[in-house]
């Protein structure tokens, strides 16, 4: 009997990749140089020991000087996440292990409002990723924080003298303690998870914007979250008021340094859009692979106004991530738009929550998924319409698309209507890239790889085409670097 | 048409609800109350979170604030109008008349 050929003396056309593998190959696959450096750690101004307790928290709020209200408004946080059980739905965070995080990391003495008072490693960090380039380019504001703390801060003149508001979360405690107190917790109250009574216990950094009203923020405020220290917790806190009929959008990003042992990344966005207030989110979370990325988000639209989350996930080991719009007021609308890639060894449990509490209440969430090399993304959402929102309409639409046979795709939609007097659609398709898809665009004259990239690149358009132009360039060029077959 | 009727139900001697204390009771419809003495002033609210029906009146009770908060998520409940101070419960619970006469607290049910 002849032995059967082992997969090394196999032909190389048996080995090639498909179409649809290499059409994504090298996703992130520059991250290492690109994102995945570190700096050193000599400079730091305060580092916690690993784990966390009483000590810890008190610690934080003292260091930060807050008010009494603020280290209380801690401990009883503290008190709700020791309580807790870990959640033992969505993915797996059973390899979290709580007292092997630095949960506080002070790496310069001061948030600066200068780039050249910003100390010279966490500066070169930033050119490299290019945020002061995109200040001077394209945007109404900036923040940075590099490990637990914001290292820099701007805001453009002309929009401080409307009097918005675009300051770390720490220093619009300190400086407008009466906003922050009026609105803090009130969207995401510390004990409504493990992880928000985390972010409760130990925050640090975040961004406070308030928008007075009538005032609308014609260019994007972006903030920059860095994680540099192996084994850290990054706890950032963000409040957005929008007054009424005021308009902004706000961008952020992450990345961190490659590690073989885990990083925790845990926020708390809260959201408040005022009567006709416009607000939009937009995340590109592109964390490293040893990250896990456990967020809160949660909004609140009132009568006429609109929110939307525009939320991209490529990055971390880990997400579990549900941007949720309360439509408390009449016509309010609120729009989840999300795209989740999961390569090797990733999760992306992602998806969106809508809740229509008020007559005539509009909502959409689009969710493209992609995975690919073992891969595995979930959407989890869910729509709600309570009793008495007549006249409410909302569509659900939610497409993945698997790239081979061992990535993995899960659905797990949950709509309770309350009320006879709606319209609501549900949707979702689970897809490959298909063979008569790339043979018609083959006889359009596209090779094999650009028909795929294109199909891909098709697949998300809906989401990237709602992004700024340079961010969706960066996510096309993200799509390209495979298509290309350049690498891998 | 109908005719609205009200119970009125005995919740204990007032010296056994001083503030700052609550008491939990069963209605005869098998429902329970919860009968709250913020700083004199009485109040009584379903004990059921609006946000996911799970029992309310035995969280955190803030005398200063007069809120009860629910031990389940975290909503924050004013104990005066039973409406949700913060999310994730965003429907107000049903509240009741408390009154003492007799120096005993009744709680009135329709």
């Amino acid at each position: 009997m002849n032995k059967p050929p082992d997969t090394a003396t196999l032909p190389a056309s048996a080995k090639e990749l498909t179409d649809e593998e290499r059409s994504l190959e090298g996703i992130n696959a520059d991250y290492k140089e690109k994102f995945g450096f570190h700096d050193p750690e000599s400079g730091y101004a305060y580092k916690a020991p690993k784990g966390l307790n009483r000590e810890v928290v008190e610690n934080i709020s003292e260091y930060k000087d807050e008010p009494e209200w603020m280290r209380e408004f801690r401990l009883k946080a503290l008190e709700h996440f020791m309580q807790r059980p870990t959640p033992a739905w969505g993915g797996n965070l059973a390899q979290i292990d709580w007292d092997d995080i630095h949960y506080f990391v002070r790496a310069s003495e001061k948030a600066s409002r200068d780039w050249d008072e910003v100390p010279e490693d966490i500066k070169n960090t930033f050119d490299r990723l290019g945020i002061p380039e995109a200040e001077r380019k394209f945007l109404a504001g900036v923040g940075a924080q590099y490990e637990s703390e914001v290292v820099y801060h701007q805001v453009r003149e002309d929009l401080e003298k409307q009097g918005v508001i675009f300051l770390d979360m720490d220093s619009g405690l300190r400086e407008h303690e009466d906003i922050v107190r009026e609105y803090w917790a009130t969207v995401i109250p510390p004990n409504d998870n493990k992880l928000a009574a985390l972010n409760s216990a130990v925050w640090s950094g975040g961004s406070f914007v308030y928008v007075p009203a009538g005032v609308k923020v014609e260019m994007p405020l972006q903030a920059y979250f860095r994680i540099n220290t192996e084994n850290m917790g990054q706890f950032e806190r963000t409040l957005i008021i929008a007054e009424e009929g005021s308009d902004v959008h706000y961008i952020e990003g992450c990345t961190a340094p490659v590690y073989s042992t885990d990083s925790l990344h845990s926020a708390v966005v809260e959201i408040i859009a005022k009567p006709g207030a416009r607000i939009r989110y937009t995340t590109v979370q592109n964390w490293s692979q040893n990250v896990y990325n456990l967020v809160t988000k949660r909004a609140v639209a009132h009568e006429d106004a609109t929110m939307e989350w525009v939320d991209c996930n490529l990055g971390s080991k880990l997400t579990m991530k549900y941007p949720s719009i309360y439509l408390l007021g009449e016509r309010a609308h609120g729009e989840v738009l999300s795209i989740a890639f999961a390569g090797e060894g990733q999760h992306q449990d992602a998806g969106g929550k809508i809740i229509h509490a008020a007559p005539k209440t509009t909502s959409s969430i689009f969710s493209k998924s992609i995975s690919k090399d073992a891969g595995r993304t979930s959407y989890r959402g869910l729509l709600e319409v309570a009793k008495g929102a007549t006249e409410s309409k909302s569509k659900v639409v939610c497409d993945a698309l698997l790239l081979d046979e061992e990535s993995r795709s899960d659905t797990y939609p949950t709509i309770r209507i309350g009320e006879d007097d709606v319209d609501v659609g549900h949707e979702a398709t689970v897809s490959k890239i298909g063979d008569e898809q790339v043979f018609y665009l083959q006889s359009h004259g596209l090779s094999e790889e650009e028909a795929s990239k294109m199909i891909v690149n098709g697949f998300i358009e809906p989401i990237t085409k709602e992004l700024p132009m340079e961010y969706a360039v960066e996510m096309n060029r993200l799509i390209e670097l495979q298509m290309e077959g350049s690498i891998g | 048409m109908t005719e609205s009727t009200s119970t009125t139900i005995n919740v204990c001697p007032a010296g056994e609800l001083p503030s700052g204390e609550m008491k939990l009771i069963e209605a005869p419809d098998g429902a329970k109350i919860g009968v709250f003495n913020c700083d004199g002033s009485l109040y009584a609210i379903e004990d059921r979170c609006s946000h996911d029906d799970g029992p309310l009146a035995e969280g955190p009770f803030d005398v200063d604030t007069c809120t009860v908060e629910c031990p389940r998520h975290g909503s924050l409940f004013d104990l005066t109008s039973g409406r949700p101070k913060t999310l994730p419960a965003y429907q107000p619970v049903a509240t009741y008349p408390v009154t003492i006469e007799d120096d005993t607290v009744r709680l009135e049910i329709s």
